[in-house]
């Protein structure tokens, strides 16, 4: 398996006296799903059209294994925009083997893939209608076709699974998964949280034009400090005023609190079965919204 | 796929073309009333016309053998067919009957020629000449004497002082056909290749499609696809016009118009090439399709303008225009039609055409580039020959 590799580096793009994005870098990694969130005006889109070329940046650079990428590189990229372009009057098969056709297929090539992508999605009947008498959702599918059907080098998708239903998303996933086991790197923007967290291997969060935490998730969510959640027979208020813990929560018998100083951990517990009960102890980890709301904010 | 890439664009812009209902019908519809008009004129100049004569005696049966000779001579559109009635009576019936459109009988006096309620004039025209030269002859001999002594003398003829009013004529009627094709291809393509534009802006998809081709290659494919259609259609009107003259009493002009003609679509090529470049910016710089109007104006009033042009200049104002650009494009065509311009002319005003026609394409390129993706709004000229990519 073949391992490609896109790297952003220190990226900066300003409109006017606005700095979009400022000094962004990140790596995607092939055969991984790379997620890209943060909220609106973050800089995703911006980042994601100088990855493309379409935006011209004002510093950094973006290098394709290792080097500056160059036009030719950017042709085997796979790029989904984030405001849908396809020709509204123009037949799906018709458009989508233009498309291809532009990107080097053959035109025979061009059909056969669009063909399969169609029978996939379930749309091989739909292939001669126009665009614009499809459903938003069938739109979507046939615009991922047009970044997917050319086997590309890597993909960059801005929010590909807006405006899809479940069973949707699911095909699309394991449509995405097929190319990242191909070894390519796939960069893909969300607001949807949960859906990252469920389908990115790495995440990149963006912030005001900055990048304000990246990693696997698994390695962002521990590299935060650690927290328990700690459940009493009784009011826990008191924990309050133990030495060496930080209680950040009390709800009625349950506190979330964190340790300033680890040996504090066996006297907290002493503490509590000498009040009464505990009915529970965890470490707790947080879920990724949690992690995106505090870096962030 | 670098080198070819334009002409999948351009394949695209054609096929979507001619795959367009509306654009068939017009241009089948253009190709109809030019063929109408040009019908009617050929029937009219070929419509032959058969005249029966009836006669009641030998002597007036042998003059009309000479007018029947005479007129089919004159002209081979006429035919005269000639009957022998047994009296005067069995004619004045056959005439009344309609049987024959006219009796030729001696009167008193002379010749007579009866018809029912008319006499066709270019019946009358042939037969009088024929008659008065029979007797002319006749009488000449009588007094010891020929024709051409009695005419001695008399003869009148024309010279004219403007012997080229006649091309001059066709020139100018010619002129203005290719002027109106020069302005209607400018406006009908040039408007869809705007428009087309800015539904590839609107609908963002020349995000994906710049992607993967130049915007250069973009632009040079949707200019070449136009271009290409439009010749076409150019090329099927006149066809079909030549076609058409050559059928009617014009088609000894047709020599002189084909030459022109050559000129004619040399100039075309290169001046709507110019002018498409200008479309496409006209669409770049707009955001919707609403917005083509107003990007579109200078462009719409400089079509109008070489139009006018075409018609209205004459005297050193055509003669200048016929070298500047794209005024060029009509008049340097127009003067060669006339014979006012040599052929070294037409190949300077070709070149100047030329030469501002390549630095106009890579001008529009530049600010079709930058305003390709500015989606914000309408852009000014300036606004996009300065935007940053």
């Amino acid at each position: 398996m073949s391992s490609e590799l896109l790297e952003v580096d220190g990226l900066r793009r300003t409109f006017g006296d606005v700095v979009a994005v400022d000094g962004v870098s990140f790596t995607v990694p092939g055969g991984q799903m790379t997620g890209f969130v943060g909220g609106n005006g973050a800089g995703k889109t911006t980042t994601m059209r100088m990855i493309m070329g379409l935006l011209a940046t004002h510093g950094g650079e973006v290098r394709w294994n290792g080097s500056p990428i160059t036009t030719l590189d950017r042709r085997r990229i796979g790029y989904m925009p984030e405001e849908r372009g396809l020709y509204p009057k123009q037949k799906v098969l018709d458009q989508l083997t233009y498309l291809g056709e532009l990107s080097g297929m053959t035109a025979a090539a061009a059909r056969a893939s669009v063909m399969e992508h169609l029978e996939r999605f379930g749309l091989e009947d739909r292939s001669t209608e126009r665009v614009e008498k499809l459903s938003l959702g069938n739109q979507q599918r046939v615009q991922i076709i047009a970044a997917l059907m050319t086997q590309p080098d890597a993909l960059i998708l801005d929010e590909p699974f807006s405006g899809l239903d479940p069973h949707a998303v699911d095909s699309m996933v394991d449509l995405l998964r097929e190319h990242t086991s191909r070894g390519i790197p796939v960069l893909f923007s969300s607001h949807q949280l949960d859906l990252v967290e469920r389908l990115c291997d790495r995440l990149v969060v963006l912030a005001k034009g900055r990048v304000v935490a990246a990693g696997s998730v698994g390695e962002l969510r521990s590299a935060g400090p650690v927290r328990y959640r700690l459940t009493l027979g009784g009011d826990a208020g008191w924990l309050r005023d133990l030495a060496g813990i930080h209680v950040h929560d009390v709800d009625g018998s349950t506190a979330l609190l964190e340790f300033t100083n680890e040996a504090a951990r066996p006297a907290l517990l002493t503490a509590a079965a000498e009040r009464g009960d505990v009915l529970d102890f965890a470490r707790q980890v947080p879920a990724l919204s949690e992690i995106y709301r505090e870096v962030t904010s | 796929m670098t080198g070819t890439a334009w002409m999948t664009v351009a394949r695209r812009e054609i096929i979507t073309k001619l795959t367009d209902k509306t654009f068939l019908l017009s241009t089948f519809g253009l190709v109809a009333i030019l063929a109408g008009v040009l019908g009617v004129q050929a029937f009219m100049a070929n419509r032959a016309t058969e005249y029966a004569v009836v006669t009641s005696s030998s002597a007036a049966h042998q003059m009309a053998e000479l007018v029947k000779t005479g007129a089919e001579a004159e002209d081979d559109k006429l035919t005269v067919t000639l009957s022998e009635a047994t009296d005067d009576t069995a004619a004045q019936t056959k005439v009344r009957d309609g049987d024959a459109v006219a009796w030729l009988h001696q009167g008193d006096d002379g010749w007579v020629l009866t018809g029912k309620d008319d006499v066709p004039g270019d019946l009358l025209t042939a037969a009088t000449t024929v008659i008065r030269d029979e007797t002319l002859t006749v009488n000449a001999a009588a007094a010891n004497t020929s024709v051409e002594d009695l005419q001695r003398g008399s003869e009148v003829s024309t010279t004219l002082l403007d012997a080229d009013a006649d091309r001059a004529g066709v020139a100018k009627a010619v002129g203005f056909a290719l002027a109106m094709l020069f302005y209607l291809a400018s406006f009908t393509f040039g408007l869809a290749l705007a428009n087309s534009v800015v539904e590839e802006k609107a609908s963002r998809i020349v995000e994906i499609i710049t992607t993967k081709i130049s915007v250069r290659e973009l632009l040079a494919g949707k200019v070449m696809g136009n271009l290409a259609l439009a010749f076409a259609q150019m090329a099927l009107f006149v066809g079909v016009g030549l076609v058409g003259l050559s059928f009617t009493e014009y088609d000894r002009f047709l020599p002189m118009i084909s030459g022109a003609v050559g000129w004619f679509v040399a100039f075309f090529v290169v001046g709507f090439g110019l002018l498409a470049c200008l479309w496409a910016v006209a669409g770049a710089l707009a955001t919707r399709t609403e917005d083509v109007q107003s990007t579109s104006t200078p462009l719409t009033m400089l079509t109008v303008a070489v139009f006018f042009a075409a018609m209205l200049a004459d005297g050193v104002i055509k003669v200048v225009l016929s070298f500047v650009p794209p005024f060029s494009a009509i008049l340097m065509p127009m003067r060669v039609l006339e014979g006012s311009a040599p052929w070294w002319q037409a190949l300077v005003a070709l070149a100047i055409l030329l030469v501002t026609a390549g630095l106009i394409v890579r001008g529009a390129a530049r600010l079709y580039q930058r305003s390709l993706l500015q989606t914000q709004g309408r852009l000014s000229l300036r606004q996009a020959w300065s935007t940053p990519e």
